[in-house]
């Protein structure tokens, strides 16, 4: 084993890339070691034969043709440089060019805002066209929801007014018809809510009063109640004055119109 | 400018002084060549490629990083052979086989010396190594990084490739 790493170390003690202590161990292996001693001695004649080995010169075609391309790249590289000189030349103007781009950017900005103002215009129409329609599609499908059979679908009728600002006539009337004249209570009290938001239109007010006379559900009277309450509704004190005089009239409602009653009065 | 080192040259040529290229050409496509002729023992072949090494240190400048010069150059050399070998090798052969080398004529041996003889017969990446190490004096660690090894596996292959061309070397004269 000892021999094998000797022959190892061989090419590396002839390049003479040993360090010291490696030199040494080779040395005293070399003086006891026969077979590797012949090792060596065919090493140095195999490395004789590498150093006697004649180099080969390639043909002077292979410099020719390589200088050529390097002048073809510096070609190729010229061109790069002579669109700089054009592009230098060019600098000189520079105030007519300072003119040009002055000019296009006022174009572009004019152009820009003529376009926004434009198209602002444009857009402002068809909002407006766009909120139309959506009003009147929400229109029909509210009254159509409040003639529909079925109460549940007639509340998401009657719900539907609170995406309207301002709610037409129309739709008012149709409301304060479904509070005085629905046969479903959660309905009526569902107008009554909803018709509470826009207390400042007539009709509203009116029909309060009139639904204070008609109504027989205590909870929703006691609503409308409090709504005109706080409206502070003067014309609402007759009505008011009539239901509490009622045999029929639960006594806790009668108890709320007498609380309401002195406020407006 | 003839006393700067490899690596200054190259650093001149990537930053577009051409002419540089000139100096490294007769410094090394002798090495280029010689590395290649004695992979593939073929002249002709040997002086395209080496022409075509030098076109692509050219073309390839911007891409130098300052490493060793010749490592880069023999790279270059090595896959170059490689490339050119593997587009004229049958599709269906295995790649790996592939031996880098013309076949040498018998009436043909009189153009070789028994050493080029010995060498043609290690295998391929034997033979790179020994070529590399013993004709080009490219050091342990360079090689290493230029085949993708270490420099003690490195060191131990070229060891044992010189002890298969003391055989075949000794056989043959």
């Amino acid at each position: 084993m000892e021999k094998n790493h000797v022959i190892e170390l061989l090419p590396e003690y002839l390049d003479n890339l040993l360090n010291e202590t490696q030199k040494k161990k080779v040395e005293a292996h070399l003086k006891d070691c026969k077979s590797c001693s012949q090792e060596l001695d065919d090493l140095k004649i195999l490395f004789e034969a590498f150093d006697e080995e004649k180099v080969n010169t390639p043909s002077d075609e292979v410099r020719t043709n390589f200088f050529e391309q390097i002048e073809l790249e510096k070609q190729n590289n010229t061109k790069v440089v002579s669109l700089d000189s054009a592009f230098v030349q060019r600098k000189n103007n520079w105030t007519n060019n300072l003119l040009k781009i002055a000019a296009s950017i006022v174009l572009l900005i004019g152009a820009y805002f003529f376009g926004q103002q434009q198209q602002e215009q444009i857009s402002g129409k068809e909002i407006a066209q766009l909120a139309d329609e959506t009003q009147a599609f929400k229109q029909t499908a509210m009254l159509s929801l409040m003639g529909n059979k079925s109460a549940s679908k007639r509340i998401q009728g009657v719900n539907f007014i609170e995406e309207f600002s301002e709610p037409d006539e129309a739709i008012v009337s149709a409301l304060a018809d479904r509070m005085l004249n629905d046969e479903n209570t959660n309905v009526r009290r569902t107008a009554v809510e909803v018709l509470s938001e826009f207390t400042t239109s007539e009709t509203v007010k009116n029909s309060f009063i009139k639904a204070l006379k008609t109504e027989k559900d205590p909870g929703i009277q006691i609503t409308i109640i409090q709504v005109l309450g706080k409206m502070q509704e003067k014309k609402a004190a007759a009505s008011m004055q009539y239901l509490l005089e009622q045999d029929d009239t639960q006594p806790y409602v009668k108890e709320e119109l007498e609380s309401v009653l002195p406020n407006i009065i | 400018m003839e006393q700067l080192t490899d690596e200054i040259l190259m650093a001149k040529v990537a930053n577009g002084n051409l002419d540089v290229l000139k100096i490294l050409f007769e410094r090394h496509h002798k090495h280029v060549f010689n590395f290649l002729h004695k992979m593939c023992g073929d002249r002709m072949l040997s002086e395209d490629i080496t022409q075509e090494v030098f076109y692509k240190l050219m073309k390839y400048r911007a891409s130098y990083n300052n490493g060793k010069f010749v490592s880069w150059m023999f790279t270059i050399a090595r896959n170059s052979l490689n490339t050119h070998f593997r587009r004229v090798s049958n599709k269906t052969e295995d790649i790996e086989t592939i031996d880098f080398k013309i076949a040498i004529q018998e009436e043909e041996k009189q153009d070789y010396s028994d050493l080029h003889l010995a060498i043609n017969k290690l295998d391929a990446s034997d033979r790179e190594l020994v070529i590399l190490n013993r004709f080009q004096e490219i050091k342990y660690d360079e090689l290493a990084e230029m085949v993708g090894s270490t420099p003690g596996a490195v060191k131990t292959k070229v060891s044992r490739a010189l002890k298969k061309l003391k055989t075949i070397y000794f056989q043959n004269s």
